[in-house]
């Protein structure tokens, strides 16, 4: 027999076959044959293993080693790493999966513990194809003591008193409904399922057709028997073939069995029951214009009186309710109106089924006793926003319904709040939006939606909706108009009123909460062109230039990258942002949140590309720019806001002064962030190369207030900027605060940024256990710093790390250098041993409801009260202003926070017109770029004035370089995630204020440039 | 087929629930495919042929496939539960042809829950 | 409401087969004396047919002793009903608010492009329809399209030439 060195096992099971073992097999041999190992290593088709979802498994014989998940391009690898260098190819090794790992029971999981399950109370249980499975779950129960034990009054009673309200959107008392119908006389009457759930991103009627006809079925028997009908039609969409598939076969079930049809059950009461279809139009799922339909003709509705109940299907008193009504009346009437109406709030009793569809990691069919919390079904059943987004608003109740924006997701959803908040309840679709939702793209597109439903009856409604949808189109494509909001709110009015359906009647309702709640969005539109959501694509050029407060150019510079004119890069980059290299660094990039690459793996690293422009561009050398102007501008405080304003004012001809406090300029970029994020000799050179270069005079060591008197500025400048920032931190307002020991983290990296000789020589010390409390970048930053000056850190946070407001990279590079993060604690005081801190205490937090800005708050655990022994504590918990130096006489008011009040009608204006504000100093604490915008406008804005006062034209910019910018896009794009940024070791880093991030090579740089779509491109 | 009775409601509830309980020998495992239109579009399909296929191949006869409607999580589907004698109820969700092959292999025919696809149990 | 072609030119006895013809008349038969017979009817025959030219509506009319107008408004009333012929494969795109919150739009575009049709067109070799609907509550799976009875879900503009590509 021949000896073989190795066998090759290859899986020949179905599943194996079907992900491509064959080829792999064949690839093998090929492989095999072509290093020459054919007579050493045997391949063998073996039977399966049972390991179906990793195939194509292999496993390799006299190792063991099982190779799974093997792709015809590995093929020549797996083959020489292991035949020719004998080694294991790790990548391709079968993992063993954690067959320990627990797996939760239903009632630790929220999506299904908090549901209570009525009318899904089957779902997934039974085979709807099954009758006797549906009578196994006491299917049929309610409608044969309906039919053996009830009179028709007792069976209307029983439903009025259980409170149950139409389920189709209206919310009208079923009982009263059935009440009506059967107090009116006559021989002939109608008992009538609407089926026709058209909201877009509403199927819970079509899942209950589908899971549990029978429940629909009993439902209607019983209300026949109440108003005394003998026929009954399930108007159903076509769309829902399967549906009506089902609900056929259950027809045909009960049928046979005598649940339906002649005599049922023995007791004399007769109902047939057809399904009628639909043919696809909306407004058919309005009752008169259902009824119409059913009679064979154009779906349109009919006014109203008379009530269906007195004249509904071919004149005949008829009762309409919605498929989930139906579904619950068999229990309700089985186990008695108290067991329904216990559930629910005051009036609106039992439970609602929602559709949760959109931006909701859970999506499916919810239901929950009505009251439970918006909050409760998006984030706890619902599992919360994907991808780390923000919720919006949720929007219920489809193209009749409104929104219920982040504010209120607290409110028990019921009937009344929901009207209350102007949405409703509808057929319960939910549909989550996350921050990257338009609120006038979603008005527009539910009337567009409107718009196209209208059956035209109604004039206001045909034209109407039409006449809104063109405003609305023109809104998103930045054509619109002062007045637009006002017409549209007219409109709307008149629309709601002079409709016979509810189709008109409630069309305008999602353009009227969209304006009740984001009026700012539409006037961003409208004034601004601005779309904040970043959707309305005729408004910008991309989504990352639109996002940015500064409008970068980032196509350009990306595209630049890629043809390797990194020297344009700069130029184009520049134009828009004074310091590039900082923000290249630690610029909380919001434009790469709204990324379009996002959809295919991950957004560009325009971060990391800016920077690697800054690292390798040639500076264009820059000359002073003349003086043309008379006028002469101070600006208080030099930090990003503040050079910025004295670039642009220098670039547009005025002589400008900048009075900086400390020794060098740069504010919170040269004192707060320290240098291993931001190299000081980097801040440096680009605040000489771009601001003070151009003849901007920069006076450090000069506090105005101190070493220049307030007065004395006022009298030499003729305009004044006021960019202090927020270099003061908040107290925590906790016992032991003025203990020695304790820090505010401004103070402390301002302290250590000042005299980083002594700190790192030892001369100051921090203490060995340090906690840091707060979770934004100030706490990261202190807490990084204080672990690189040896002492032992522990970050305590109050809510959970997702909540955190530092960036997630900052928080990622602090735990690999050591940080420790103590989540769901807040601190209560502060202990001592003879004046020096000892000790911290905490309490443990939980959460409660949901604050304002959509996340939870939290609350204190009693008696979660412990101590962590520190000796050193540094809040960072907020920061404000400085405004001492402010004299009280000034004109200049203040607000409660400490920041500057705004004069009417400015975004920089001060309440003393000859006072401008920027920067955190007038928003409280906020990112670099921020800082930066706040300078452009104040320029802007200064400029303006003095033009205006002066009688002058406005100010053109002169031409620029035209910096012509290639356009080369791939055809394809294939999926290739982020180039990494080479970083220092976490170990290299722990005692050392290096730079962390090392910069892309040219290589990396070209090829992630190269992942650029290039969105502002114009494709004709 | 005949006709029934308030009494035959009761009579059928009885049978259905004998028939439908697991025992030793004739109906050890029950396994159910959400087939409600989500999980169809998700692929519960084929999930079903697979299942299918490699019963037939297994030549198991103690094991019942049902179907029924939508499982209420649209976004795990396609949905499967398998419940054995005597153990709760496993779900599992977004299966795939190949992952319905190997649980039938592993659990159903083997007992080791696939915990990895699985969602909940209960 | 969408608009619909006229065409009344169409010759039925080249469009369809006579057993189509046939079956025409004994779906009218079937439905004859039933109140609220027109919509089923209208239903049934495009079942059969996959299109409802003019001079089928007047047969049906004829059938139902309907006024052809009646029979002309109920058709074109509701976007069921289609009076042009269809390709092979009805690609039916939702736009309904969860798949268009999760990038239906992008989906739509690009079909168009693939195919170079507008929406309710049907391309010159009579392979595809494109349609758009609103949502068939295959939300959880946004954005979907429909290829037939075939639902596609979880679309990325990039698949689309591959999920087209599988019907010929």
């Amino acid at each position: 027999m021949k000896a073989f060195r190795s066998h090759f096992l290859i899986c020949g099971g179905t599943g194996c076959h079907a992900s491509g073992a064959v080829k792999v097999k064949q690839l093998l041999q090929e492989e095999i044959d072509k290093i020459g190992f054919s007579d050493q290593v045997k391949l063998v088709e073996t039977g399966c293993n049972g390991f179906c979802a990793m195939g194509p498994i292999m496993v390799v014989y006299p190792e063991g080693v099982i190779y799974m998940s093997i792709k015809p391009e590995d093929v020549p690898e797996l083959v020489h790493e292991h035949l020719v260098k004998g080694r294991v190819l790790e990548r391709l090794l079968y993992k063993e999966p954690m067959t320990e790992q627990r797996i939760p029971t239903m009632d630790e999981i929220p999506f299904f513990a908090l549901q209570k399950l009525i009318v899904l109370k089957n779902r997934g249980k039974i085979d709807p194809e099954n009758i006797d499975e549906a009578i196994a779950r006491d299917g049929y129960a309610g409608m044969a003591k309906a039919l053996t034990e009830m009179k028709p009054d007792e069976i209307v009673k029983e439903i009025i008193d259980s409170g149950l309200r139409g389920r189709g959107g209206g919310g009208f008392p079923t009982g009263l409904k059935w009440k009506f119908c059967a107090q009116t006389p006559g021989d002939v009457k109608y008992i009538l399922c609407n089926a026709d759930e058209g909201d877009p991103g509403a199927f819970m009627d079509r899942s209950v057709l589908e899971g549990d006809p029978h429940a629909v079925i009993e439902g209607m028997v019983i209300a026949a028997k109440a108003i005394g009908a003998h026929q009954g039609y399930i108007y159903c969409r076509a769309e829902y073939p399967l549906a009506i598939h089902r609900m056929q076969i259950a027809l045909d079930q009960a049928k046979e069995y005598g649940l339906l049809g002649k005599d049922i059950l023995g007791t004399g009461f007769d109902l047939e029951i057809e399904i009628y279809q639909g043919a696809g139009a909306f407004v058919c799922g309005e009752e008169t214009a259902l009824m119409t339909s059913i009679e064979g003709k154009r779906g349109m509705p009919r006014p109203r009186p008379p009530f269906p109940a007195v004249s509904g299907l071919w004149g005949k008193p008829s009762v309409l309710n919605n498929v989930e009504t139906f579904a619950s009346v068999g229990q309700i009437i089985a186990n008695g109106a108290s067991w329904y109406n216990a559930i629910g709030t005051e009036k609106s009793k039992g439970t609602k089924v929602f559709a949760l569809t959109g931006d909701v990691n859970n999506v499916g069919l919810v239901e929950v006793p009505m009251g439970t919390t918006l909050g409760q079904i998006v984030y706890d059943i619902g599992g919360g926003i994907p991808n780390g987004k923000k919720f919006k608003a949720a929007q219920l109740g489809g193209p009749s319904g409104g929104m219920i924006p982040i504010d209120y997701l607290n409110t028990p959803v019921d009937f009344e709040k929901v009207v209350e908040l102007g949405a409703i309840m509808g057929s319960g679709g939910l549909i989550v939006l996350n921050e990257d939702k338009c609120a006038v793209d979603i008005a527009r597109f539910f009337m567009d939606f409107c718009q196209e439903e209208s059956c035209g009856k109604c004039t206001p409604c045909r034209e109407g909706t039409k006449r809104m949808l063109e405003i609305l189109t023109n809104i998103t494509q930045g054509k619109g108009r002062e007045g637009d909001i006002e017409l549209l709110e007219e409109m709307a009015v008149v629309i709601k009123n002079s409709s016979l359906c509810g189709l008109g009647q409630t069309a305008p309702n999602p353009v009227l909460s969209t304006i009740r709640y984001f009026r700012d969005e539409y006037e961003a539109h409208i004034r601004d062109k601005r779309c904040k959501a970043v959707v309305c694509s005729p408004l910008f050029k991309s989504p990352c230039q639109h996002t940015c407060p500064v409008e970068m150019d980032v196509p350009a510079y990306i595209a630049l990258i890629r043809a390797e004119r990194f020297a344009d890069a700069y130029k184009i980059m520049i134009k828009t942002n004074p310091f590039p290299s900082v923000c290249g660094r630690v610029c909380d990039h919001k434009c790469q949140s709204k990324c379009r690459r996002a959809g295919l793996d991950e957004p560009l690293a325009v971060k990391f590309l800016k920077r690697f422009i800054t690292d390798n561009a040639p500076r264009p050398q820059t000359v002073p720019a003349p003086v043309t102007r008379k006028e002469k501008i101070a600006v208080v405080g030099g930090g990003p806001a503040g050079l910025t304003a004295a670039r642009d004012l220098a670039l547009r001809g005025y002589k400008t002064t900048v009075f900086e406090e400390l020794s060098e300029a740069g504010g919170m970029l040269r004192w707060g962030i320290p240098a291993y994020r931001l190299p000081r000799n980097i801040l440096a050179g680009e605040i000489q190369d771009n601001v003070a270069a151009l003849g901007v005079e920069i006076k450090c060591n000069t506090r105005v207030g101190k070493d220049i008197s307030f007065e004395k500025v006022d009298k030499e400048f003729d305009y004044i900027y006021l960019a202090v920032g927020a270099h003061k931190s908040q107290p925590m307002g906790i016992q032991g605060e003025d203990l020695k020991g304790v820090f505010g983290s401004v103070e402390f990296l301002r302290d250590f940024c000042t005299d980083e000789e002594a700190w790192l020589s030892g001369k100051k010390i921090l203490g060995t256990r340090v906690a840091v409390v707060g979770g934004g970048n100030s706490a990261i930053d202190a807490a990084r710093v204080a672990q690189r000056l040896g002492a032992d850190v522990t970050i305590l946070y109050r809510r959970e790390r997702k909540d955190m407001p530092a960036e997630e990279e900052e928080i990622l590079a602090a735990e690999e250098e050591g940080v420790r993060i103590e989540y769901l604690v807040a601190p209560t005081r502060i202990t001592d041993k003879n004046g020096k801190v000892n000790g911290i205490a905490c309490e443990r937090m939980k959460f409660g409801e949901f604050d304002r800005s959509g996340r939870k708050k939290p609350v204190v655990i009693p008696g979660s009260e412990f101590t962590l022994n520190v000796d050193t504590v540094i809040s960072a918990i907020g920061q404000a202003p400085d405004m001492t130096f402010i004299p009280k006489d000034s004109g200049l008011d203040i607000s409660k926070w400490s920041t500057f009040v705004l004069g009417k009608g400015s975004k920089s204006q001060t309440t003393n017109p000859k006072y401008f504000a920027g920067g955190d100093a007038l928003t409280g604490p906020d990112t670099v770029i921020g800082a930066i915008a706040s300078g452009h406008l104040a320029a802007k804005d200064i400029d303006s004035h003095i033009r205006e006062i002066n009688g002058e034209p406005a100010y053109v910019e002169p031409a620029a370089e035209k910096i012509d910018i290639p356009f080369i896009i791939d055809e394809e794009s294939e999926e290739e995630p982020q180039a990494k940024m080479p970083e220092l070791h976490a170990k290299d880093r722990k005692r050392s204020f290096r730079e962390v991030e090392l910069g892309y090579k040219k290589k990396a740089a070209v090829m992630e440039a190269c992942r650029c779509l290039r969105c502002d491109a114009e494709v004709s | 087929m005949p006709k029934i009775s308030v009494a035959d409601l009761k009579k059928i509830k009885e049978r259905v629930r004998e028939d439908n309980s697991l025992r030793e020998g004739s109906q050890r495992v029950k396994i159910t495919v959400h087939m409600g239109t989500c999980g169809v579009a998700a692929g519960a399909r084929t999930v079903m042929d697979s299942l299918m296929g490699e019963i037939t191949e297994a030549k198991v006869t103690d094991v019942v496939v049902t179907t029924s409607g939508c499982a209420g999580m649209c976004s795990k589907e396609p949905m499967v539960t398998i419940e054995m004698l005597g153990q709760e109820p496993v779900l599992y969700g977004k299966m795939d042809a190949n992952m319905m092959r190997q649980v039938f292999k592993r659990h159903v025919l083997l007992g080791e829950v696939q915990s990895s696809f699985a969602i909940a149990k209960g | 409401m969408k608009a619909k072609a006229r065409n009344a030119d169409i010759d039925i006895s080249k469009e369809f087969t006579p057993e189509q013809l046939k079956k025409v008349d004994k779906i009218i038969e079937k439905f004859k004396d039933r109140p609220g017979a027109l919509i089923p009817v209208l239903e049934e025959a495009q079942m059969v047919l996959e299109f409802l030219p003019m001079p089928i509506l007047k047969i049906i009319a004829g059938g139902l002793n309907l006024p052809l107008s009646q029979v002309y408004g109920v058709v074109t009333f509701y976007s069921f009903f289609t009076m042009t012929p269809r390709g092979k494969y009805t690609v039916r795109v939702c736009l309904g608010t969860a798949c268009y919150v999760r990038g239906g739009k992008a989906i739509y575009d690009n079909i168009k492009k693939e195919l170079n049709v507008e929406e309710g067109e049907t391309t010159d070799d009579r392979m595809f329809t494109l349609e758009t609907v609103r949502c068939i509550g295959a939300c959880g799976l946004g954005p979907v399209i429909f290829v037939n009875d075939n639902v596609h879900g979880r679309l990325k503009p990039a698949k689309i030439k591959d999920v087209l590509s599988k019907y010929n």
